[in-house]
C-alpha cells in the first residue's frame, strides 16, 4: 500500500502507469505461456508420431504394404510434432485468463485478476487505485522463468525410446511370405519383359516401317501390349494370356500370309540366301573391290597363302633356332636359310605378294644381323597373315556373288525378288531409250520369256511378264516398260509383304521369348548356359561363344547396342549347309501350326488317365471363349515349363487343334 | 477519512478487538475470527456447542469490548414472544389516568445474547425472525425499528440434547455463521482453568464506538470483488441445489434443500472481511473457501440417507468445495 493520497486525473494516470507494468508482465507470461505450450504440443505430437511410426514399421514387417509406407512412418512424427506445436501455440490466451492463471499459479489471491478487471471501471475509485497498485507491486515481482520453465516432459522420453524402437525395427528383416515375393519377382520380371517387348518392337517399326496395315497394327498391339506389361501390375498368369491372346493373332496373321504361294518361294529364298538381299549385288561388289585394293594386286587363292604362311613359319623357327646357337657351322646354315628365304620371297612375287619386310629380313640376314631378322620375319609372318585372311573374305564374296541369279529367270527361281526388280527396271531404263539396238531388244525379249516360267510362283509377275513378251515381239516397245514396270512393281509390293511377314514373325519370336521369360521367371536376357551374348559385369568378358556364363546374372535394364550386329558384314558366319527342301517348304513361323505324327520318333506316344468330374449339362459358354481360355492356360503352362519338354508339341498341337 | 485511513482504523480495530476478547476467551481462535467477521460485516451468529465452553462468555466479552448497549435473553420452554419483544403494560400516567405504554423486550439492544436458543418453542424463537432480517418488530400493533447495529448472538446445545427444540429453517437461514464450538485444548483448558480459578479477573476495555462499527461495515462492502470470484461464490451455493445440473453428485445424494440465496450474501461478505483483515483490497477464493463452511452448514438440510448415515453438513460442504472447481476458464500448462 503506497499510503499516498491520489486524486483525479493523476490517480488514474498512476493507475494506467501500474496497470501497464501489470499488462507487460501478463503480456511475457502469455508469450511464455504460449511458447511452453507449443512445445508440450511438439513432444506429445512427437510421441504420438513416434507410436504411430512403430505400429506402421511394425505393420510393414508383418504385411506387404507398400514401400511409401516407410518413408511415411519416417515422416509421421515429424508431422505429428509439428501438428501438436502448432496446436498447443495456436490459442493465444486472453489477457484476463493469462491474470487468473498467474494467480492461482503464484498464489497471488486474485491480486492480477481482480485488478485488471477493475483498471477499467470507472466508479470504484480509490479502490481501483488500491487493487492496482498491490497487483503491480506483485506482479514486478513476477519470475516468468520459474512461473513457466522450459523443461522436457515425460513425453519426450517415451517419444525418444518409441523412436528408438521404430529405428531399432528398421534393422529387423521384415516377413514376406514365398508366395509374396514370388509375385513381387514375377511383377518385375513382367515389367522389365514389357519394356524390352515394346522397346524392341517400336524399334523394328523404326527401322522398318511394315507397308501393310493388319501388320502395322499386329505390332502397335504387340507394343501397346508391352507398355501395359511395363506400367500396369500384371499377375504371371495374365500376362501369360494377355500374351498368347497377341501371339495368336500374329500367328493368324501370318498364317494369312503363309497362304500366298507367291511368299512361299520368297521366303524358301530368303532362307537360302544371306539374308542380306539389298548388298547382295551392288553391296557384294563394293565389298570385294575394297579388299582387292587393300591387298593391292591379284593373289591366290587363301590355301596358297596360308601354305606360304606356314613355310614362313618354318624358317622363321629356323632362324630363332639358328640365333641362339654360336657354332662355326652356323655360316652355312645362315647361307640355306638365306637361300630358302629368296625362294620363298621370289614365290611370293610371282604370287603377286608383295612382303617388303621379307626381302629386308634376306638382307638382315646377309649383314648377319639376327634380331632384325627375326623382327622382319614376324612382321612379314603378320602381313602374310593378313593377306590370307583378306584372301579368305574375298573368296567367299566371290562365292557368295557367284549364287546371285545371272538374268532374271534365275534370280526368280532363286528367289531374289529385289535383284529381279533391279534387272527389271533395268529392262524398262533400255527400253525408254531411244537408240535400243534390236539386238538387245532380241535380247530382252530372250530374257523376259525364259523368265515368264520361273515367275509363275509371283503372282501377277508371270501375266505381267507374258504381256510383255508379247509387246515386245510386237517390238511395241514402250507397252513392253509398261507391262515390265508393272513386274516390277508387282515385285516390289511382293518383297514389302515379305518383309512384313519376317518382322511379324521376329515379333512372334519376341512374344514367345516374352513368354518363356515370364513364365520361367527369368529375366529376358538372363543367361544359364555358355551361349554367346550379354554378361552383366562390365568388367568380365561376356558370355560369348566358348565361356559359361554367370547363372545369377540378369539384365540391368541398360540397353546396349553391342549385341545388335545387323549393320554388320559378317562373312564368316554366313549360314552354311541350308538345303533347298523342296516345294512348299517354309519356316516354322509361316507353317500351319499343325503337326501331324509322332513327337518322339520310334516310340509310342503315351498316354495319361486322368480322374475327373463328369459335370452333365449345358455349357453356358461358346466354345470358341472355352477353346480360347484352354488355349491360353495351355500356352501359359508350356511357358512355365510345367508341361515336359517331350510332351510340349503335343499339348501345343492339341490345344491349337482345339479351335479348328 | 478516506479510503486508506478507514482500512487503517479497520485493521485496528480487528486487532485491538482479537487482543481484548484473547484477554478473556483462551484458544478458540476460529470462533472468535468467526464472530468478528459476522460482526463487521452485520450479521448474526448462532454458536453451538456442548454447555460451558465459553459461548456465552464470548459474546458477554463481546458487549463489553464493544461500546454497544448489550442484553441477554435466557430462552426457556416456557419463554413467551413478549418476553423478547415486549408488551404493552397497564401504565397510571401523571394525572391519575391509566394508559397503554409499550414496555420495550430485551430484543431493543445493540447486541442480544440469545442464550439457549433451541431451548425455547419454536413460537418463541419465531419472535426472532422479523428483528433479524429486518431490523423491526411488530409489537402492540406498532412497527418498532431496533437500533443500528444489531447482532444477535445466540448459542444452542447441539440439538440431539434433552428438551431442544431445532430452529425452524427460516430462522437458522437468518444466522450469518453458525460456528461450531469445540472442546478447548490441553493447553487452552490449562489456561482457562488458570485464569477462572483464581482471583483476579481479567478486564477488558472497549474499543470501538458503534459509530466507528457501523462506519467500519460500511467500508467492508465496498471492498471489490472480480466477477469469477463471484462467480465461484455462486457455483458453490449452485452445487448445493440437490438433483440440478450443477449439483455437486454429494450434495443430490444427502440433501434435501440446498442454501438459499443468503448463503451466497454471506460468502461474499465474510469474504471481504477476510480480505481486509488479510491485507488485501480484493476478495480471493481463499476467502470464499474460508467463509463456506460457517456460511453453508446450517443452510443445507439433510435427507434421511444423510441422517442414517451420519453425514453432516460440513461433510458435504468439504466435499462440494472439492468438487467445484476455482476457475473454469484458467487453464494450466
Amino acid at each position: 500500500m503506497t499510503g499516498q493520497r491520489r486524486t483525479g486525473a493523476a490517480s488514474l494516470a498512476a493507475a494506467m502507469s501500474e496497470l501497464q507494468i501489470i499488462e507487460s508482465a501478463l503480456e511475457q507470461a502469455s508469450r511464455r505461456r504460449r511458447w511452453a505450450r507449443a512445445l508440450r504440443g511438439l513432444w506429445y505430437g512427437l510421441l504420438v508420431g513416434a507410436v504411430l511410426s512403430l505400429v506402421l514399421i511394425s505393420v510393414w514387417h508383418l504385411v506387404p504394404l507398400p514401400l511409401w509406407t516407410l518413408t511415411a512412418a519416417a515422416l509421421v512424427p515429424l508431422l505429428c510434432a509439428l501438428g501438436g506445436m502448432i496446436v498447443g501455440g495456436w490459442h493465444k490466451t486472453p489477457l484476463s485468463e493469462v491474470a487468473r492463471w498467474v494467480d492461482g499459479r503464484q498464489h497471488l489471491q486474485e491480486r492480477l485478476s481482480t485488478a485488471l478487471e477493475f483498471a477499467g471501471e470507472e466508479g470504484v475509485g480509490t479502490w481501483r487505485d488500491l487493487v492496482v497498485t498491490d497487483a503491480a507491486e506483485h506482479a514486478k515481482g513476477l519470475d516468468l522463468r520459474r512461473l513457466v520453465p522450459f523443461r522436457l516432459t515425460k513425453a519426450t522420453r517415451w517419444a525418444v525410446v518409441v523412436l528408438a524402437l521404430g529405428a531399432g525395427l528398421g534393422f529387423v528383416p521384415e516377413y514376406r511370405s514365398k508366395s509374396f515375393l514370388q509375385k513381387k519377382a514375377d511383377e518385375q520380371n513382367i515389367k522389365e519383359v514389357g519394356k524390352r517387348l515394346a522397346d524392341l518392337t517400336r524399334r523394328n517399326v523404326e527401322k522398318r516401317p511394315p507397308a501393310l496395315e493388319p501388320t502395322q497394327k499386329a505390332l502397335e498391339a504387340v507394343s501397346d501390349l508391352g507398355d501395359q506389361l511395363n506400367k500396369k501390375v500384371f499377375t504371371r498368369s495374365e500376362a501369360l494370356k494377355d500374351l498368347a491372346n497377341v501371339a495368336e493373332k500374329l500367328k493368324d496373321e501370318l498364317k494369312e500370309m503363309g497362304k500366298d504361294p507367291s511368299l512361299r518361294k520368297m521366303e524358301q529364298a530368303a532362307r537360302a540366301s544371306t539374308g542380306n538381299d539389298s548388298q547382295t549385288a551392288a553391296g557384294l561388289q563394293k565389298q570385294m573391290e575394297a579388299l582387292q585394293k587393300q591387298m593391292g594386286t591379284p593373289t591366290g587363292n587363301p590355301d596358297a597363302l596360308d601354305k606360304l604362311k606356314k613355310d614362313l613359319e618354318k624358317l622363321q623357327e629356323a632362324a630363332k633356332g639358328m640365333a641362339s646357337k654360336t657354332s662355326p657351322g652356323n655360316e652355312a646354315e645362315r647361307q640355306k636359310l638365306s637361300e630358302s628365304l629368296s625362294a620363298l620371297s621370289k614365290q611370293m612375287q610371282d604370287m603377286g605378294v608383295q612382303l617388303p619386310q621379307l626381302d629386308e629380313a634376306i638382307k638382315a640376314l646377309e649383314a648377319n644381323q639376327t634380331d632384325l631378322v627375326l623382327k622382319d620375319l614376324e612382321a612379314s609372318l603378320t602381313d602374310l597373315e593378313k593377306m590370307r585372311d583378306m584372301a579368305k573374305s574375298l573368296q567367299q564374296l566371290q562365292q557368295q556373288a557367284e549364287k546371285l541369279g545371272k538374268d532374271l529367270a534365275e534370280q526368280l527361281k532363286n528367289g531374289q525378288p529385289e535383284l529381279a526388280q533391279a534387272t527389271l527396271q533395268k529392262m524398262v531404263t533400255q527400253l525408254k531409250s531411244a537408240n535400243l539396238a534390236p539386238e538387245q531388244l532380241q535380247k530382252i525379249l530372250q530374257e523376259v520369256s525364259k523368265a515368264v516360267d520361273p515367275a509363275s510362283n509371283y503372282g501377277k509377275v508371270a501375266e505381267h511378264l507374258k504381256n510383255a513378251t508379247k509387246q515386245l515381239q510386237a517390238e511395241n516397245k514402250p507397252g513392253a516398260a509398261q507391262a515390265l514396270a508393272a513386274a516390277a512393281k508387282e515385285l516390289g509390293d511382293l518383297a514389302q509383304q515379305m518383309g512384313d511377314a519376317q518382322e511379324l514373325a521376329a515379333t512372334l519370336d519376341s512374344l514367345n521369348q516374352a513368354s518363356m521369360c515370364i513364365g520361367s521367371g527369368q529375366c529376358w536376357g538372363m543367361k544359364t548356359g555358355n551361349k554367346p551374348g550379354y554378361s552383366p559385369y562390365g568388367n568380365r568378358p561376356g558370355g560369348g561363344a566358348g565361356t559359361w556364363g554367370d547363372p545369377n546374372a540378369q539384365w540391368d535394364g541398360q540397353w546396349s547396342d553391342h549385341w545388335d550386329n545387323s549393320g554388320s558384314f559378317r562373312p564368316d558366319q554366313d549360314p552354311r549347309g541350308h538345303t533347298d527342301r523342296g516345294e512348299g517348304e517354309l519356316s516354322d513361323a509361316l507353317k500351319p501350326t499343325k503337326v501331324k505324327g509322332q513327337f518322339q520318333p520310334g516310340g509310342q506316344m503315351p498316354s495319361i488317365t486322368l480322374k475327373g468330374v463328369s459335370i452333365k449339362g449345358v455349357s453356358k459358354v461358346a466354345y470358341e471363349e472355352a477353346a480360347t481360355a484352354a488355349q491360353s492356360d495351355a500356352q501359359s503352362a508350356l511357358s512355365q515349363e510345367k508341361v515336359p519338354r517331350a510332351y510340349q508339341g503335343a499339348v501345343k498341337d492339341y490345344f491349337d487343334d482345339l479351335k479348328k | 477519512m478516506d479510503t486508506e485511513q478507514q482500512i487503517e482504523i479497520f485493521r485496528q480495530a480487528h486487532s485491538a478487538l482479537r487482543a481484548e476478547l484473547g484477554k478473556v476467551i483462551v484458544g478458540q481462535d476460529a470462533v472468535v475470527e468467526g464472530t468478528l467477521i459476522a460482526l463487521f460485516a452485520g450479521g448474526h451468529v448462532l454458536l453451538e456447542g456442548v454447555p460451558g465452553l465459553g459461548k456465552t462468555l464470548l459474546v458477554r466479552t463481546l458487549g463489553e469490548v464493544l461500546d454497544l448497549s448489550f442484553s441477554r435473553i435466557q430462552f426457556t420452554p416456557d419463554l413467551m414472544p413478549a418476553d423478547i419483544l415486549g408488551t404493552n403494560i397497564v401504565m397510571e400516567i401523571p394525572g391519575g389516568r391509566r394508559e397503554f405504554q409499550f414496555q420495550r423486550g430485551p430484543i431493543f439492544a445493540h447486541l442480544v445474547l440469545a442464550d439457549e436458543i433451541n431451548r425455547a418453542t419454536p413460537k418463541t424463537q419465531s419472535a426472532l425472525l422479523e428483528a433479524m432480517q429486518e431490523h423491526q418488530v411488530t409489537a402492540g400493533g406498532e412497527l418498532r425499528k431496533l437500533v443500528e447495529p444489531f447482532f444477535v448472538m445466540a448459542t444452542q446445545n447441539p440439538i440431539d440434547q434433552e428438551g431442544t427444540y431445532p430452529l425452524p429453517e427460516a430462522q437458522l437461514d437468518r444466522f450469518f455463521f453458525k460456528i461450531l464450538v469445540g472442546y478447548p485444548s490441553a493447553e487452552e483448558l490449562s489456561e482457562v482453568l488458570s485464569r477462572t480459578t483464581t482471583g483476579a479477573r481479567a478486564g477488558v476495555k472497549k474499543v470501538l464506538t458503534h459509530e466507528a462499527l457501523l462506519e467500519l461495515m460500511k467500508l467492508v462492502r465496498e471492498v471489490p470483488v472480480a466477477s469469477h470470484v463471484k462467480d465461484y461464490a455462486v457455483r458453490l451455493v449452485l452445487a448445493t441445489h440437490p438433483k440440478t445440473e450443477t449439483a455437486s453428485p454429494i450434495a443430490s445424494q444427502y440433501l434435501r434443500f440446498g442454501s438459499s440465496p443468503r448463503g451466497g450474501q454471506t460468502l461474499l461478505l465474510a469474504g471481504k472481511v477476510r480480505a481486509m483483515t488479510e491485507g488485501r483490497f480484493n476478495v480471493s477464493f481463499d476467502d470464499i473457501e474460508a467463509a463456506a463452511a460457517a456460511a453453508l452448514r446450517h443452510r443445507l438440510i439433510l435427507n434421511f440417507e444423510a441422517e442414517a448415515e451420519g453425514i453432516t453438513t460440513d461433510h458435504i460442504i468439504a466435499q462440494v468445495l472439492r468438487d467445484v472447481p476455482r476457475d473454469v476458464a484458467a487453464v494450466s500448462v
